[in-house]
Order: structure tokens, then C-alpha cells, then sequence
């Protein structure tokens, strides 16, 4: 596995993660969620085919919002926050898609199942690799809105609450993606399937961050419900994932 | 135990089951309209109650039910769990929009709204909403063994919305009354209905539970008959073909 991750010419960063994952050696359950993450992250890299769609989409939504409610700042300001969910929602289905589409389309998910690590590794790797595309756009997304609509969304506490969100949203996105490729319907099914699934988690977190955009913040004990249901949502997820990868993606 | 449920004698199951469902049906709704006491502040609007927390219960159940033989078919893929879990999720959406339909009639008189998002009517949207999505994925799969596994990871993954729905009202604001166990404290100013406060409540809540509880059974037992017959169909289909083509 080693030789088909790396890259065949000398230069490129040598990792530590590539060089254990050995096809002689069976490597560990992190270090083999650490290399699929890696793996795909260095996809990424080179071809640039999934942030980049990712990120302009966002950029057009933002855009697109702003025309919407031309006349009126005020009413856009009250649904910045929906506004924001909405964007990492539709570019977060973007960009499963795409990333697990080229899997399928190159039959490259086959080679990965072929090393000898765990499916549930793999799920865990493609959640990683995921959430750190979904997070780098919203690194770009954020700031956006906080010039187009002039809400503090620079709190950290943000921050916080965006992860977790994101989380929750792509530990099922791998999960409903994995299937939804291999249908017949494909890429139309996903958003479908996968709106209404993340839709408990997503609410709460869309509430939270609708919260924090008050000039007080809110003490804890008036988010911690909402809060407490994503981080829930975050673990049934993750844990439904972790169990039932290995029948979505056998033949 | 798989074997165990395909095996039983269908045919003559579900007549007798159809005619203990319909019957108790007939009973309920007498217990219902004639032996249930008039609550005091709702008077007679609040009989929707029975058909209301009747109808959620079977649904929550039926949902449990299709988690657990979505759960079976995954460690021994069985027809006869694929067909369960599908049965249940179509009583399981009926009886949900049951619930959704006689909620928002009550609401009417008591909230004297049809609809509000509130956290509870919106969570068990979502439910809807995941159940239906369940048949869409079902749709876009040809193959029986590939469509069984992924609709039984479906169900799985789809079951938080019902965990979620039952919390809702008890960890968030809510107009909507909670019935078993404690609301938060801050919902408990909203709440116009005081719950059950007699014993002939009690019991026509039980009969109601009792008698969609049935009414579920015999529907299963009609789909798995449904399903059977509709393999059938399909081998002889086959093969007429493979004779007309040989």
C-alpha cells in the first residue's frame, strides 16, 4: 500500500504515517485512519477537485443571498445564520460527492479495500478527510459572512459549534454517500437522503449559532440542550458509522 | 428464528388477525366515545388524545422494530427481515402521519393553531421526512441483496430521528405536553393539559395502545403475505421467459 500511496518521484514531504503503513506490516487502527485521511488529502493536493468546487459554490451562494434580499440589510442580518448552515449543508453534499464519486469512478476504492486494515478505519479516514474539507471552506465562508453581514461570527465559541455541526454532518454524509454512489440515481439521491438525516443536528446548531450572534452572549445553561443534542447526534453517527461501513462498501 | 417466522402458516394467520384487530378497533373506539370520562378544560376535543398518543406509540414501535431486523438482516441477510423492516416502516409512516394529522387538529382548539415549528413538530418532520427518503433509496437499487443491505444501514442510521423526536420535548422548550416522565421546568407554563387524572383515562389510553398495536401486527403479517406473493409472481415471470427464450 505504501508504494501506491507515495509518490513516485523523491521530492514530497516524507511522513512517518506512510512509511509504517508497510504492506508486510499490519499497521494500526489510528495509523490506518491517519493514511486514508492522508491519502486523500494528498488526492486533493493534486487535482484540486473538490474544495475548489466547494468554495466557489459557497462564494456563489453568499453572492446570490446578498441579491436576494437586496432592499433589505436588516432581514438579511436576522437569517445570516440560517444562511451560513444552508451554505455548509449544500457545499458539504458538493463535496461528498465529489469525493467519493472519484473513488467509484476510478475504481480506487477497490485498491483501498484491499489493505489489510479495517473498514471502520476507512470510514474514519474518509470522515477526517472530509471534515477537514468542510472545515477549510468554512474558514473562507466565515469570514465572508462577516463581511456581508456584519455579524460577529468571529467568536470562537462559533467556532466551536461549526465543528461540532460538521461533525455530526459528515460522519452520516460518508455513511448515505458511500450508498448513494453505488445506486442508479446516484448524485441526485444524496441531498434527499442526507437533508433530512443531518436535519436534528443541524437545527440545533443553526439555533445555537443564531444564539451567539447577540450582542450578550448566552450563558451555557441556555444552550446547553441544543448543544448536548449535536454532540449526541455527533456520537450516534459516528458510532452507527463505525458499525455498518463494512456493509455499505462490500460486493 | 428467521425461519421460525417464515414458516408460520400465513394464510391462516391473517384472517384471524385481521378480525382481532378490526374487532378490538370497534371496542377501542366505543371505550373512547362512551366510557372515557369528558376532561374538564379541553372537554370532548381531548378524546384525540387516545387516537394521537395511539398512534405515536405504534410508530415509535414499529420504527424499533424495523432498527431491529434491519439489524438481523445485516448479521444473517434473510428475505424475511428485509420484509419486516420494510412492512414496518410503512405502518411506521402511516401511523406517523396519523400522529401528525390528529396533533395538529387538537392544536387547533388548544394552541388555536394548526401548526407551529416547534421543536417537537419539527423533529418528528424530519422523521417523516426520513422515512419517506428510506423508500426513495430502496427505489434507485436494483439488486435484491445490495437494496436489503442499504436499506438496513438506512434504518439504522434513520432511528436517531425517533430519539430525538422522544427527547425533544423533554430537553427543549415546548408547548407540546409530556407525558410520561418529567418536562423541563420551563415548558411547564406553556402547557394547558394536565394529563391523564383518572383511572378510566388509563384505561382507554391502554385500549387504544392495545388495540394499533394489533392493528400493526395485522398489517405486518399482511405485507410479509404481500411479499411472498409478489416473489412468487416474479419466479414464474422468470420463468415463463427463460421457456419462451429456450
Amino acid at each position: 500500500m505504501a508504494d501506491i500511496l507515495r509518490p513516485t518521484e523523491e521530492s514530497g514531504p516524507k511522513t512517518d504515517i506512510v512509511k509504517e503503513a508497510t504492506p508486510l506490516k499490519e499497521p494500526s487502527f489510528i495509523n490506518a485512519v491517519l493514511a486514508i485521511a492522508w491519502k486523500d488529502l494528498t488526492m486533493e493536493r493534486r487535482t484540486r477537485q473538490t474544495l475548489s468546487v466547494m468554495l466557489f459554490f459557497a462564494l456563489t451562494s453568499v453572492i446570490v443571498y446578498n441579491f436576494a434580499l437586496f432592499g433589505d440589510l436588516g432581514a438579511a442580518r436576522e437569517v445570516a445564520t440560517g444562511f451560513l448552515w444552508i451554505t455548509v449543508l449544500l457545499a458539504g453534499t458538493l463535496g461528498l460527492n465529489r469525493s467519493l464519486m472519484s473513488e467509484q469512478e476510478n475504481h480506487s476504492l477497490e485498491a483501498v479495500l484491499m489493505a489489510p486494515v479495517d473498514r471502520s478505519a476507512i470510514y474514519l479516514g474518509k470522515v477526517l478527510s472530509v471534515t477537514t474539507f468542510t472545515v477549510l471552506m468554512e474558514v473562507i465562508l466565515v469570514p465572508l459572512f462577516i463581511v456581508f453581514f456584519n455579524k460577529p461570527f468571529w467568536r470562537p465559541q462559533v467556532w466551536g459549534i461549526l465543528l461540532l455541526g460538521t461533525i455530526g454532518y459528515v460522519a452520516a454524509g460518508v455513511l448515505i454517500t458511500s450508498m448513494s454512489v453505488q445506486t442508479r440515481t446516484r448524485e441526485v439521491l444524496l441531498p434527499v437522503l442526507l437533508l433530512p438525516l443531518t436535519l436534528p443536528a443541524v437545527l440545533s446548531a443553526a439555533q445555537v449559532t443564531a444564539a451567539l450572534m447577540e450582542a450578550e452572549l448566552p450563558t451555557w445553561t441556555q444552550v446547553q440542550f441544543p448543544v448536548a443534542l449535536v454532540v449526541a447526534y455527533d456520537v450516534f453517527m459516528l458510532t452507527a458509522g463505525f458499525l455498518t461501513y463494512h456493509f455499505v462498501v462490500e460486493n | 428464528m428467521a425461519q421460525r417466522i417464515e414458516s408460520l402458516n400465513y394464510d391462516r394467520l391473517i384472517p384471524i388477525l385481521n378480525w382481532v384487530a378490526g374487532g378490538a378497533l370497534a371496542i377501542s373506539l366505543l371505550i373512547i366515545f362512551f366510557y372515557a370520562p369528558t376532561e374538564l378544560t379541553m372537554g370532548n376535543v381531548q378524546r384525540i388524545f387516545y387516537f394521537h398518543v395511539g398512534s405515536a406509540w405504534v410508530a415509535s414501535l414499529a420504527f424499533f422494530i424495523a432498527l431491529l431486523s434491519g439489524a438481523a438482516y445485516l448479521r444473517n441477510p434473510a428475505r424475511i427481515w428485509d420484509t419486516i423492516a420494510v412492512g414496518s416502516v410503512e405502518v411506521g409512516l402511516v401511523f406517523t402521519t396519523m400522529t401528525i394529522v390528529s396533533g395538529s387538529v387538537w392544536g387547533r382548539p388548544a394552541w388555536n393553531t394548526w401548526w407551529i415549528w416547534s421543536p417537537r413538530l419539527t423533529s418528528i418532520t424530519v422523521l417523516w421526512l426520513v422515512y419517506v427518503a428510506y423508500f426513495m433509496l430502496r427505489g434507485a437499487i436494483e439488486d435484491d441483496e445490495r437494496r436489503g443491505r442499504f436499506s438496513a444501514v438506512y434504518v439504522i442510521a434513520g432511528f436517531v430521528t425517533v430519539i430525538i423526536t422522544f427527547l425533544s420535548i423533554r430537553l427543549l422548550r415546548d408547548i407540546h405536553p409530556v407525558l410520561i416522565g418529567e418536562s423541563s421546568e420551563a415548558a411547564e407554563g406553556l402547557q394547558e393539559f394536565s394529563g391523564i387524572d383518572s383511572l378510566r383515562m388509563v384505561i382507554t389510553l391502554n385500549a387504544s395502545v392495545i388495540t394499533f398495536s394489533l392493528l400493526y401486527l395485522a398489517w405486518l403479517a399482511n405485507r410479509i403475505r404481500l411479499q411472498r406473493l409478489m416473489d412468487e409472481a416474479a419466479e414464474l415471470k422468470m420463468r415463463v421467459m427463460t421457456r419462451l427464450q429456450g
